[in-house]
């Protein structure tokens, strides 16, 4: 294990990265759709390294001989004398201590990949709205109803002079989260980079039947836009939709909206 | 032939053994990791897990393209073309090495085991250093970024640019006049690149610097994970009035909350009820101080090192986005 301990590593580590971008969709859970042809680039570099050092490891004699061709040099470790015990500097044959800790994201992916960010995040941070002026957008897009992501909504809804909303039926997907009096939310998680820096869009759901969903259960709620408050105020948030229906849909591969 | 046998039986027999204790891990993580979670995977558990994976999962990508870059440097690159291409003085090559800084695209992971093994092939740490610290902060990718985030306020930009230049220059320039070469642990005197050249010094370099880094990459993300769930970002809020807190807190913020470069515009943009020098003060401060790059320069170049360097480059960046936000913004 010492001996090809760096091999396994590197093997662990790309083959956790491939399983979650080249063999399903998990990485969506975790960083934007943009970043999937990078991992899948690294992870396949990763594992031929692995494979590559596993072989020149092979091919090197005994640990004695090493000595001349391996990153085991005993001077080495006199290079680091003056800083004994710096935690993490003690190569041996298996390579950097500290590298160990790499076993605890790659083996949580493989074997239990952690759940996409959801209620929990959203209930712990104020809802951000867009930081943006009033003004005319674009026409909305045709389609009865049109869809739109939440973050597009809520812009449309507090900052559009030009009421683009009015009199369209639309459709919002996300999950609930419940307010404080009876209210609930159609709720997305807005990533930009990765899960770290989600911040939370959530519309006012009104006039459904059927209230008493969990939280965290996905909907795709359709209906109509009510105005509420002076544009571009503080009475304006968070937007209200009127909802004719209320469907319980399974959560989308990717469960972020993009900013 | 007896070789050839040999290799295959023993290939054989790792493959076996390590089968089966494999399927023997994953059978008992299979069949107590159920019952376990029930107790302890409640909603911030989850989420810090989900966190923590994702800072390591976004970090792999750059931190390999940091170490093939310095892996290449170090097995391939002759220190003369360095001596070359910099100033020999140590007060002008750290204004050329900061402007390099925007040739390397990339956050922030990327360029600690570049900055590492350019010091390696004998540039003055004062110049690597400034590299390092500008790196993640002028490069293309992420002043677009920047101005996407901010439409219409081309000078966030360019304020960004300007303070973020400027704190690595200054640092660059700290180090050269009061640094003292026995905080820093030079790196790589013990990895084989500094002895060897060529193709196989490469892999062992690459391979050495990248499990290096990517330990102290999760370290990292799990310190950042874990202020991500125990510190609420409403909690600013109370803070929004004054401009003498606001800067400061943000420019703690960016420490703790460890954005990468590439994002942390749309993370400041969001914070709209601060005023915009506070939100440069994030945005200077992030790529070059937070928990996760304090963790791999620690590992790369000690701990001495980090914690010094670290806590003056926020002094000067703090100080930097104060006077170029009161200049533009």
């Amino acid at each position: 294990m010492r001996r090809y301990g760096p091999a396994a590593l590197l093997l662990l580590t790309g083959g956790a990265v491939l399983r979650i971008t080249l063999f399903g969709e998990l990485y969506l859970r975790y960083v934007q759709a943009g970043l999937r042809p990078y991992l899948i680039v690294s992870g396949v570099a990763l594992v031929l390294l692995g494979l590559v050092t596993a072989v020149l490891r092979h091919r090197t004699p005994g640990p004695h001989e090493d000595v001349h061709h391996e990153d085991v040099h005993p001077e080495d470790d006199g290079g680091h004398g003056g800083h004994e015990g710096h935690e993490g500097h003690s190569h041996g044959p298996a390579g950097p201590r500290v590298a160990w800790l790499l076993t605890l994201p790659a083996l949580a992916l493989l074997l239990f990949p952690p759940p996409a960010l959801g209620s929990y995040s959203a209930g712990r941070e104020a809802a951000q709205r867009a930081a943006q002026g009033v003004g005319a957008f674009p026409a909305l897009p045709a389609g009865n109803p049109v869809e739109l992501t939440v973050a597009e909504f809520s812009s449309r809804a507090i900052y559009d002079s030009g009421r683009s909303l009015k009199g369209r039926t639309v459709r919002l997907t996300g999950f609930v989260t419940h307010g404080d009096d009876g209210t609930w939310y159609v709720t997305r998680l807005v990533v930009t980079c990765c899960a770290a820096d989600a911040t939370t869009g959530k519309v006012e759901i009104r006039n459904a039947d059927d209230d008493a969903l969990p939280a965290d259960t996905w909907v795709t709620v359709t209906g109509s836009w009510r105005p509420k408050g002076r544009l571009g105020s503080d009475a304006a948030w968070p937007p209200v939709l009127d909802a004719a229906t209320v469907t319980q849909v399974k959560q989308p591969a990717d469960p972020y909206e993009k900013p | 032939m007896a070789d050839g046998l040999r290799v295959v039986v023993r290939a054989s027999v790792y493959a076996v053994l390590g089968g089966v204790a494999l399927i023997a891990i994953a059978t008992v993580v299979s069949v107590l990791g159920p019952l376990l979670a029930l107790d302890l995977y409640t909603p911030p558990v989850a989420a810090w897990w989900t966190v923590f994976t994702a800072v390591a999962v976004q970090g792999v990508p750059f931190l390999l393209l940091g170490t093939v870059v310095s892996a290449a440097i170090g097995a391939f690159v002759p220190e003369r073309v360095f001596r070359r291409l910099l100033p020999r003085n140590p007060a002008l090559a750290v204004p050329v090495a900061g402007l390099a800084g925007a040739v390397l695209p990339g956050c922030e992971c990327a360029s600690v085991p570049v900055a590492g093994s350019l010091m390696r092939r004998g540039v003055a740490p004062a110049a690597a250093l400034a590299f390092l610290l500008s790196a993640p902060a002028i490069n293309p990718v992420v002043l677009v970024a920047t101005s996407i985030a901010f439409p219409g306020q081309p000078k966030m930009v360019l304020a960004r640019l300007l303070a973020s230049l400027g704190t690595a220059v200054l640092m660059g320039w700290l180090w050269a006049r009061f640094g003292k070469e026995k905080w820093l642990r030079l790196p790589g005197r013990g990895t084989p690149s500094a002895h060897a050249t060529g193709a196989r010094a490469f892999l062992t370099g690459l391979q050495h610097d990248f499990l290096h880094a990517g330990g102290f990459l999760v370290l990292g993300a799990a310190a950042a994970a874990t202020f991500n769930i125990a510190v609420p970002r409403s909690v600013l809020d109370l803070f929004t009035g004054s401009p003498w807190l606001a800067v400061p807190l943000l420019a703690v913020l960016a420490v703790v909350l460890c954005v990468c470069s590439e994002a942390d515009a749309f993370v400041a943009a969001s914070l709209s009820a601060f005023p915009p020098t506070a939100r440069l003060a994030f945005m200077v401060v992030g790529p070059m101080v937070d928990l996760k790059l304090l963790a791999l320069q620690a590992g790369t170049f000690g701990r001495s090192f980090a914690v010094r360097f670290a806590s003056a480059t926020w002094v000067v960046a703090v100080a930097a986005s104060v006077l170029v936000g009161w200049w533009l913004l």
